[in-house]
């Protein structure tokens, strides 16, 4: 084992400690050296097992599906425990992006100028852009919740869908705002030190010492660690947030509004608050998407992409269940990268049928996956996690199984099994 | 708005005299004729910013005409819309993929026919797109039937909540776009290629091609069709009394799922019409049908879900707004101007200019 | 044999029971009344014969023919009618655009002659004939209601209360008209609030409570039991 793979291992160990952490279900107090010398293990056999390049597929995946995965989490937060059907979250994503991205570039001078517009270029750390990020995108949520929210479902689905295009619009044709509908270059990756000659200035000399043997092609390791730290802290504090009095009254609102409403609770504030935190989420998934992607334009934000793709992460998962999201974003995730692997098998049955039809196999993979969310649709509408009753986090794990009347789940995310059967974990 | 303010409304409305003063503000606030004040006001702001621009009288004039003309395009997907929405209750995302393929599956006549054939009159087009407009028809109607067989009947018999349907419309939608990305790919077409379109001078300077009017026609008189077919057929009233009362309709003994499957057929042959006229009237390509979803939408919401007359109003006033917003911002933001108009009606009057 | 017989049903809604081996009949041209309190179960025995509701167990038999498991649209073609309590007439429809609806299943030259069959019960109706539905007061509103029932000439009706929300002028019209309905041979299966009055009209009524039969009898036997009208006819 070489000191390169020595390196691999020690940042793959952090995202494969959260991934053991959250998947092994059992008391902490055994979870935590369990799931530790899983990941361990997994650490240190995976960049061995796997060629360079397998290895830097598997990251960059899992890169993006983290990245979904908290878009997946933020829609959670308007629909699973709101109620609102926000058809418009390729509009926060891309006010999110598009923040970051102005926030930590620098503003093009000289020569540069004639070729590249943006409104400003503060050349900030990157904790101020995702910070910027989720404050203009929580703006941008606010100022839609306002006008919109009280409206009936479909309504709000169409007005939803409507700002989410005039957001993308903006961003293709205000050039001055950000070069559109030129892209927006040089977003800068961060901790990038960390596989660069000389090491980071802050970094201690023994971390310096682990890491020197990374190249730049690896920087994604650095980045999966980043998102997954991300991810986990955005999970960890929804689920809190869920447990909260703050939680409560959001569910009261949703399934008995009226009674909710009588106990003097102010349902529409309510329902802001959640939808603005869920926009707040969307737009931190947007600035990592950026600082990932490094260069953004309005075409990465058709409602193709974000919208749809994310409703779909949402619906198989399970709505109305964090977890539920996350597991949806990277089976979804999954499902969209292996349908690459599959049209790129099939190219000669696509050449058999048509000269043209390989080189639009993206639009095979498109056809896929709106086939997957009819499915899901008229199957499993429900999704593969159901809803859980989360009361509150003072509550034992153990929860003695009492009588309960399971009522058929309808539809779904609206129905929940009075108690789950396994032991809730307890938050930190 | 809520159904707990629809009712507060209906109520304010029964006891006008016992209220308020801010309810009596807010009850005038949502009546008809506050929406007609709030969208003349637009109209007005909108000819007053086109005038501070320095855009002439004549060009001003223009516009409103074009955005006749557009308003045009944009009724012949609004009456299919609005009427399937009236019908199913949940809105039809796929409605703009359908406009497309029917663009599309009229091209494909067009382009199977030998040579290009000669223009129609003072028209650009000639048989070949009339014969291809016949084709697209009944096959998008027949599309949209067998979408409904496959995904939303199943739906229906599970009685699967709204938003499931509109779930599965979205779907549908990107089941379609894939699909006419897959058989004609992402370039741009065109019916005809490079032949002159004459316009028709009109007074005050208006210069209208002949296809433009030939469109606008041909929308009155589908809209009069329409009309015709819900007020006069039997079929139509069972259509009206389905979409007033689904339960009700059962119990009556009406075939519901019958009235479902031809509204289905009728909504995608309508949607057909408007996308072969679109792609005359521009070009075609696989993201046309989604850029007129917007306007379609508050055109239909503006004129009252399921009426279809309250479609073309709505499509015109849709139309104008646009071509007049044109001249002092980015045309590009057309459907933005569609999108205010859309939050307009569903702030003041959800129901529609024309709700009974 | 009787017209209608529901036997032993039991059903609800979901996981919730609310009927529990339920038991009735109506014969040919006879009017039956079911009461009871709030809650027992009266409207929802009409749904389980309409075919809006499935009974768990028991069966329901009209001429003859097992319907519990057919849809509303084949038990009207049996020749049943139902009028519901709410939303019974298409309010966006006019008055002869609702009663056409109600005989929809007919050829369309028929139509006219039962309209004008519907109209001579309820004159009221033929003068606000073009007049939108949902514009009409509750007691026309009611006819509407029950003229678009009678377009099929059923054998059968079942009115869910047909005096709620009426005046009480206007319920006296309504159960006159019932009664008339009645007299041409009709049969009528009434579920009532106003059990006195439904109670004089009927021929026979039925007593459910807690989802479950209670008394039953001729209309007079049921009126004049002091049991009954301790319990459930207000003293």
């Amino acid at each position: 084992m070489n000191a390169l793979t020595l390196a691999k291992s020690g940042l793959l160990f952090i995202p494969l400690l959260i991934l053991t952490c959250s998947v092994i279900r059992i008391r902490w107090g055994l979870r935590l050296p369990i799931a530790a010398a899983i990941a361990l293990v997994l650490a240190l056999v995976l960049p061995a097992l796997l060629e360079r390049g397998d290895l830097g597929y598997l990251v960059s995946f899992a890169c993006m599906a983290s990245i979904y995965a908290i878009l997946a989490l933020g829609l959670n937060c308007q629909w699973g425990y709101t109620g609102h059907l926000n058809f418009g979250i390729a509009g926060m994503f891309a006010v999110g992006a598009f923040t970051t991205a102005l926030f930590t570039t620098s503003a093009p001078t000289g020569v540069m100028a004639q070729y590249t517009q943006q409104a400003f270029g503060l050349e900030a750390p990157f904790l101020v852009g995702i910070l910027a990020a989720a404050v203009v995108a929580g703006i941008v949520a606010f100022l839609i919740a306002v006008p919109v929210l009280r409206l009936r479902m479909d309504f709000l689905a169409i007005a939803t869908l409507g700002i989410a295009e005039i957001i993308r619009r903006i961003f293709q044709n205000e050039r001055w705002l950000a070069n559109g509908p030129q892209p927006l270059r040089g977003v800068p990756q961060p901790m990038h030190c960390a596989v660069e000659e000389p090491a980071c200035a802050w970094m201690p000399q023994w971390l310096a010492q682990f890491l020197a043997p990374l190249a730049q092609r690896d920087y994604n390791l650095v980045f999966l660690v980043i998102v997954a730290l991300f991810l986990m802290a955005t999970y960890l504090l929804l689920e809190r947030a869920l447990r909260s009095p703050w939680g409560r009254v959001l569910r009261g609102a949703r399934d008995e509004e009226e009674a909710t409403s009588m106990s003097g609770k102010n349902v529409p504030w309510i329902r802001i608050q959640s939808f603005v935190v869920g926009g707040i989420v969307m737009g931190i998934a947007g600035g990592l998407y950026a600082h990932y992607v490094i260069t953004i334009d309005y075409s990465h934000f058709r409602p193709l992409f974000a919208t749809f793709l994310v409703w779909v992460m949402l619906m198989l998962g399970g709505s109305g269940n964090n977890r539920g999201a996350v597991l949806g974003a990277f089976i979804i995730w999954g499902v969209w990268s292996g349908t690459a692997f599959l049209t790129a098998f099939l190219e000669p049955v696509l050449a058999a049928i048509s000269s043209e039809l390989p080189q639009r196999s993206a639009y095979l993979r498109w056809l896929f996956v709106a086939l997957l969310l009819a499915g899901i649709v008229l199957f499993r509408p429900q999704g593969i996690l159901r809803e859980e009753t989360i009361v509150s986090r003072h509550l034992l794990d153990r929860a003695p199984a009492r009588g309960r009347r399971r009522l058929r789940a309808r539809g779904e995310g609206t129905e929940s099994a009075h108690e789950s059967e396994r032991a809730e974990p307890r938050t930190p | 708005m809520s159904e707990a303010s629809e009712e507060a409304t209906q109520a304010v409305r029964e006891h006008r005299d016992e209220l308020r003063p801010g309810e009596r503000i807010r009850a005038a606030l949502q009546s008809r004729a506050a929406m007609v004040v709030a969208i003349a006001i637009v109209l007005m702001l909108l000819f007053i910013l086109a005038w501070v621009q320095g855009v002439g009288i004549e060009r001003i004039a223009s516009l409103t005409a074009w955005g006749i003309m557009l308003g045009g395009i944009i009724a012949l997907g609004a009456i299919g819309l609005t009427l399937i929405y009236g019908v199913v209750k949940f809105p039809n995302f796929s409605h703009g993929a359908m406009v497309t393929l029917g663009a599309y599956i009229a091209f494909a006549v067009v382009s199977a026919m030998p040579g290009q054939s000669a223009g129609l009159g003072p028209f650009s087009f000639g048989w070949d797109l009339v014969l291809g407009l016949l084709v697209a028809m009944p096959l998008v109607g027949l599309v949209a039937l067998a979408l409904d067989r496959v995904v939303y009947r199943r739906l229906r018999r599970q009685h699967s909540p709204l938003v499931l349907f509109a779930m599965a419309s979205l779907a549908m939608a990107f089941f379609l776009r894939s699909m006419i990305y897959l058989i004609w790919g992402s370039d741009f077409h065109f019916y005809y290629m490079g032949r002159p379109n004459p316009a028709l001078h009109l007074p005050l300077g208006i210069r209208v091609q002949a296809d433009q009017v030939f469109i606008l026609g041909l929308a009155v008189v589908l809209v009069i069709a329409t009309y015709l077919l819900l007020e006069r057929t039997r079929m139509g009233k069972a259509m009206r009394a389905t979409a007033n009362n689904p339960e009700l309709a059962q119990i009556r003994g009406i075939n519901t799922e019958r009235v479902i499957a031809w509204t289905w057929i009728m909504s995608g042959a309508l949607a057909a019409a408007g996308g072969v006229m679109y792609g005359l009237m521009s070009q075609l390509r696989p993201e046309m049908g989604f850029f007129l979803l917007l306007p379609m939408f508050a055109a239909v919401i503006m004129g009252t879900i399921g009426n279809p007359r309250g479609a073309l109003v709505g499509a015109m006033i849709v139309g104008i707004a646009q071509q007049l917003s044109s001249a002092f911002i980015n045309p590009a933001y057309g459907p933005a101007v569609a999108f205010v108009l859309l939050v307009i009606a569903l702030l003041l009057r959800p129901q529609g200019l024309f709700a009974r | 044999m009787p017209l209608l017989t529901v036997d032993a049903i039991t059903c609800g809604y979901g996981d919730m029971e609310v009927l529990s081996e339920v038991s009735a009949t109506v014969d040919q041209s006879e009017i039956v009344s079911v009461i009871g309190p709030n809650g027992a179960g009266k409207s929802t025995l009409m749904k389980a014969v309409f075919g809006l509701l499935r009974p768990w167990q028991g069966s329901i038999t009209f001429h003859g023919r097992e319907i519990s498991q057919l849809e509303p649209y084949d038990i009207v073609k049996q020749g049943m009618c139902y009028v519901p309590q709410v939303d019974n007439v298409f309010t966006e429809l006019t008055v002869d655009e609702n009663l056409e609806m109600g005989a929809y299943t007919l050829p369309e030259r028929d139509v006219a002659e039962r309209r004008d069959l519907v109209f001579e019960l309820f004159p009221r109706l033929k003068e606000r004939r073009g007049q939108d539905a949902g514009k009409m007061s509750g007691g026309e509103r009611q006819m509407v209601a029950m003229g678009s029932a009678l377009m099929l000439n059923p054998s059968l009706i079942l009115l869910d209360e047909p005096s709620a929300g009426l005046s009480p002028k206007m319920v006296d019209v309504i159960f006159e008209r019932i009664v008339r309905v009645n007299e041409a041979g009709i049969a009528i299966l009434m579920v009532e609030q106003n059990a006195r009055e439904s109670l004089r009209l009927a021929h026979r009524g039925y007593v459910l409570a807690n989802g479950e039969n209670r008394v039953d009898g001729t209309g007079e036997a049921l009126l004049n039991d002091p049991e009954v009208g301790r319990l459930y006819l207000g003293g």
